[in-house]
């Protein structure tokens, strides 16, 4: 990835209107089962299985979207070919649980994007999986289909933390997985865990950290456990990209809250940052890890504020201003894709935001100092600036070499703080 | 011009909620004086601020021109709709002596409450005609026997002078006005006399200067006169006159007798104030007519801008804001935490939320208001006289201090019956002292209570509220001063004590109240880089000590596509709460906590 990696586009802070979308997102809304504090565009039980499963009217749906937006793309920059349009550089099924689609949906689907947007081939193609039996899908059919990249929703490798965390697999089937996908030959796996899970210890964590180490990942996400509430965000309303809570995971969440503990997870933070750079990680981004040259190439689009293009339930795009997104409701996004009265299909409902030159800036700001890479020393000396930078400095959150400003771990833990000083 | 004898001036009073500006609503309509297509709900209550509680602050007047079914006459009705909660019984007062007759509007499912009867009196002191209205017939849990009763029993209303209506229907509606022309005074004065006006309100005009609202007593005043005002001595050519339909509409004149408006053209809000006498210059009366009496602020409170540099804003917006509602006062003070500001007086706690809010919204200021707090007579020793402490923080030291008086009040209490019990406990765990009670029909009761003020301001009235199911209403007035064991407690948070947030309590509650409070700060001070202590200490005394414990992380764990948005309006939100907050010392400390006293409760 470092070819990608000029300096101009690591401050994320030119022009925004500029080149298409070399960059596709597909939200594939369904899983067996919900994760309780799980904020996804999520549909599970009858959706997915049986005479009412709706995932090939939705596979149907996600191709018409497809075509419909890479017509506007055609339209804005020209067709597949001219000069402004070079094919994808990424693309990523996320969800949900992609894998629960067949293989065969997957290479229609890569199929459909190959023609409307191209597809370079070195092109970086991720599938988010989950390693249990029932919902890990096929990895050589994945493979044939195109895929690149695995992203395993591990977790945790403790089943006691797995049935907290109400997930379907224990902590065996990551192993599976993993040796399932290598002899597929995906190129490039992620395993994703959890820290700051209710029950979770310093050494639980530690040792599903080294577990996962041990099945030789290329890429690890160590996320915080999150619980908030999209209701109270007003993102739940009827053109919004999420969907309400249900009361029981309401109920979980709470439960859960009380059961964190942020000088734990602190700790655990700490810990694995230690432990993975002592092992040659580069820490790349807040929550994101990788052996060099198995970064994700479709999230740092998103870090350095380039283009992407999106499709599905709640999916986001951006295009250089506009920040766009589709309603998070299947029923009205498969009614306009797949009018039931045979009537010519139409985009999906949903919503957008213009994101102005101030907004823009700060975005990229806050984007850049996710990663490794930073932004550029001279803003600290921005008169706008100036202060919050000073008091970061003055509590180790900053590291300054050359050109770049970075944040230290003690930064990253207290990114927020930060950032709400800078915008 | 309508002849003096066909004019008729009144309020509208009633407890709260019980259909004031609902039966003002139907009488402009059924007057032709507002538009249907203009007409809203409550249309007078215009402030932004009425309309989102739901409730009438300020009192308006209106004019109304109504042909009488009787004799076919035309008849100038001036209207006055009144507030209904206990803190504005001022503004009632003073509408009140603008006026010959009140129409007493008295809810039918809900029967007399503590308003109701102390609007009443204030009526009858006045010397009023009331027009007694039973509004709300139309409600299926309406008891018009019942309150028709009560009506009789309690208030010597005769069940004959009563109109049923509903305001919201409209039924009853053309009995009250006939009962206005019929049954109210025309107002007297002398149209040739020299010009007396009262003014009982005004607003600033950028254009027209201060705007005066007047009844007039004695004499005519036209169009382009020079006018004085007698207790200030400013003098002007006025710009405009005219009355309230409800908009301001020009006249040519107003005579003895009449409401209206009067552009002063002068710009310094001090010249016009309410209670003064607006006579001519040319041909001065030899006296005013009597103004009022002074509003007596019962709460005190600081009021402080979030930064700083907007102290001059806000004295200006003070000063603005004074010659809307003369009822607050103001005089400049600092403090060590908030920096310059302005100890305000109130006449409630609604009332001093709303000043705040006014200030804020129309003014553009972001304002801290420290915790509430009585007027304390301090008797020095040695005899060195008494001084009064409106702010805790300014009690002197413990060893120049005789004696520390507190204010007191009448309280008077309307229930259910059933829920005798519930409030005789909450009023004696409030230091209250029972006076007596009263049945005001088989079910309910009004009960009467003598109460330190201090603990009536706390949150005596939510606790009120949540003990009968919502049933219970109250009001108050003054009762002197009496001597108490009381002791300041202080609060030092990280070390620094924070004068804004010191409070006055009885010596025997002073070690829970501290304790409650510090409990209360720790939940309220969001964590900061470091751990901050919070202590309450009487002298140097600590009574109580709560820890908050430093924040060990704020990071959002992931971010992707779909998230920026999000993620980034949380980060909005975390900045705008920062700049909500006031850094004292080097904590941050949000404006609730300065509150905190208000939401102690009782456990
Ligand atoms: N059913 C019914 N509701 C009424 C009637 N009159 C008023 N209301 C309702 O009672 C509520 C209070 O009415 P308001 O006119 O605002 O009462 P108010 O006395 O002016 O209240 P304050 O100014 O706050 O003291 C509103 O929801 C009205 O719609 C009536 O005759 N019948
Ligand atoms: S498997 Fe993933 S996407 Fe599905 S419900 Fe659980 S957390 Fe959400
Ligand atoms: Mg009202």
């Amino acid at each position: 990835m470092t070819e990608r990696e000029p300096a101009e586009l690591a401050t994320g802070l030119e022009a925004a209107s500029g080149p298409a979308p070399r960059s596709l997102y597909v939200h594939v809304p369904f899983c067996v089962s919900l994760c309780p504090y799980c904020d996804f565009v999520v549909y599970t039980g009858r959706s997915t299985r049986g005479p009412r499963s709706r995932i090939d009217a939705f596979v149907g749906a996600l191709s018409q979207e497809l075509e419909l937006r890479a017509d506007i793309v055609d339209a804005r920059f020209g067709a597949l070919g001219s000069v402004a349009r070079r094919p994808l550089d990424t693309l990523y099924f996320g969800g949900g649980t992609p894998s629960l689609l067949p293989p065969a949906s997957i290479a229609a689907l890569v199929q459909v994007v190959r023609e409307r947007f191209g597809l370079a081939t070195e092109a970086e193609v991720t599938l988010e999986a989950n390693p249990g039996p029932d919902d890990r899908g096929d990895a050589t059919g994945f493979a044939d289909a195109g895929v690149t990249r695995l992203s395993l929703g591990a977790q945790s490798f403790q089943d006691e933390e797995l049935r907290t965390l109400g997930r379907r697999h224990r902590g065996a089937h990551v192993a599976d997985a993993v040796l399932a996908a290598r002899s597929a030959r995906i190129a490039s796996i992620n395993i994703d865990l959890l820290y700051d899970v209710p029950g979770q210890t310093l050494a639980s964590w530690t040792d599903s950290l080294e577990r996962a180490l041990a099945l030789a990942p290329d890429h690890v996400s160590l996320y915080a456990l999150t619980l908030d509430d999209p209701d109270a965000e007003g993102l739940t309303g009827e053109l919004g990209d999420h969907l309400p809570t249900r009361s029981g995971a309401r109920r979980w969440r709470a439960a859960s809250r009380r059961r964190q503990d942020d000088e734990r997870a602190t700790a655990m933070y700490h810990h694995a940052t230690a432990l993975l750079a002592g092992e040659g990680w580069r820490a790349y981004e807040i929550s994101n890890w990788a052996r060099r040259g198995h970064e994700s190439r479709h999230n740092l689009a998103y870090w350095w504020r380039q283009p992407y293009e999106a499709v599905g339930p709640g999916a986001h795009a951006f295009d250089g201003t506009r920040r766009r997104w589709n309603a998070a409701r299947l029923e009205g996004y498969l009614a306009a894709l797949q009018p039931p009265d045979g009537s010519k299909p139409i985009l999906p409902p949903g919503s957008s935001e213009t994101v102005d030159a101030s907004t823009a800036a700060a975005e990229s700001m806050i984007l850049g100092l996710r990663l490794d890479t930073g932004v550029p020393a001279e803003l600290m000396a921005e008169p706008a600036l100036t202060d919050a930078f000073a008091w970061a400095k003055s509590l180790g959150f900053l590291l300054v070499d050359g050109s770049r400003v970075r944040l230290t771990t003690r930064g990253r833990l207290f990114s927020n703080e930060l950032f709400a000083r800078l915008i | 011009m309508i002849p003096q004898d066909r004019l008729r001036n009144f309020s509208i009073i009633a407890h709260i909620d019980h259909g004031k500006s609902t039966l003002a609503d139907r009488l402009l309509e059924l007057t032709h004086t507002i538009d249907a297509r203009q007409m809203t709900s409550q249309v007078l209550d215009s402030m932004d601020l009425e309309r989102e509680k739901g409730i009438t602050i300020k009192a308006r007047a209106v004019r109304l021109e109504y042909t009488s079914s009787r004799d076919g006459l035309v008849y100038g009705l001036n209207l006055i709709d009144t507030p209904g909660h206990v803190d504005f019984s001022y503004e009632v007062s003073r509408s009140l002596q603008a006026c010959e007759g009140a129409i007493l509007v008295v809810d039918a499912s809900q029967g007399i409450e503590a308003q109701t009867l102390a609007n009443v009196h204030l009526a009858l002191r006045e010397g009023l005609t009331i027009v007694p209205v039973l509004n709300k017939i139309d409600l299926p849990s309406a008891q018009p026997e019942l309150v028709l009763e009560e009506l009789e029993n309690v208030l010597a209303i005769p069940r004959e002078e009563v109109i049923l209506a509903s305001a919201k229907e409209g039924t009853g509606v053309p009995d009250i006005l006939e009962a206005i022309v019929a049954r109210i005074p025309a107002p007297r004065g002398n149209p040739k006399d020299r010009l007396q006006g009262l003014i009982f309100d005004s607003h600033y005009d950028p254009y027209k200067g201060v705007v005066v609202y007047v009844r007039l007593a004695a004499g005519t005043l036209h169009e382009h006169e020079e006018v004085r005002l007698m207790a200030s001595g400013a003098e002007s050519e006025i710009l405009e006159l005219g009355v309230f339909r409800p908009g301001l509409v020009p006249v040519r004149s107003l005579s003895a007798g009449e409401v209206g408006y009067v552009a002063t053209g002068l710009k310094s809000v001090r010249d016009a104030q309410v209670g003064d006498t607006i006579t001519s210059a040319g041909r001065p009366a030899a006296e005013p007519v009597p103004g009022y009496q002074e509003a007596k602020s019962l709460v005190f409170a600081g009021l402080y801008p979030l930064s700083g540099e907007d102290y001059p804003l806000l004295r200006d917006a003070l000063e603005k804001l004074h010659l809307n509602d003369a009822s607050f006062t103001y005089k400049a003070e600092s403090s060590v935490a908030l920096g310059f500001g302005f100890r305000c007086g109130f006449l409630g706690l609604l009332h001093m939320e709303i000043v705040q809010e006014r200030l804020e919204r129309e003014f553009g200021l972001d304002l801290i208001a420290s915790a509430p707090s009585v007027e304390y007579q301090v008797v020095l020793t040695h005899g060195r006289g008494t001084v009064a402490v409106d702010n805790p923080s300014r009690l002197p030291a413990a060893n120049d201090i005789e004696e520390i008086q507190e204010p007191w009040v009448k309280l008077s209490v309307v229930t259910p019956a059933s829920y005798i019990g519930p409030l005789m406990e909450l009023s004696t765990n409030r230091r209250g002292a029972f006076q007596d009670l009263e049945y005001l029909d088989p079910q309910r009761v009004l009960m009467r209570f003598h109460m330190p003020l201090a603990e009536l301001i706390v949150d005596y009235y939510d606790q009120l509220k949540s003990r009968t199911a919502g049933y219970a209403s109250m009001d108050y007035e003054e009762a002197g001063y009496r001597p108490a064991n009381l002791v300041k407690v202080d609060i030092m948070v990280n070390g620094e004590p924070v004068d804004a947030l010191s409070l006055i309590v009885h010596r025997e509650r002073a070690q829970s109240t501290g304790r409650v409070l510090v409990e209360a700060l720790r939940k309220l001070i969001p964590r900061q880089m470091f751990e901050v202590p919070i202590q309450a200490a009487i002298g140097s005394n600590v009574i109580a000590r709560e820890t908050v414990r430093a924040l060990r992380k704020n990071v959002l764990a992931k971010c992707y596509g779909g998230d920026i948005t999000r993620k980034r309006k949380l980060l909005e939100k975390q900045k705008e709460g920062k700049q909500r907050m006031k850094r004292v010392g080097s904590v941050e400390i949000p404006q609730e906590a300065f509150l905190a006293i208000l939401r102690m409760g009782e456990g």
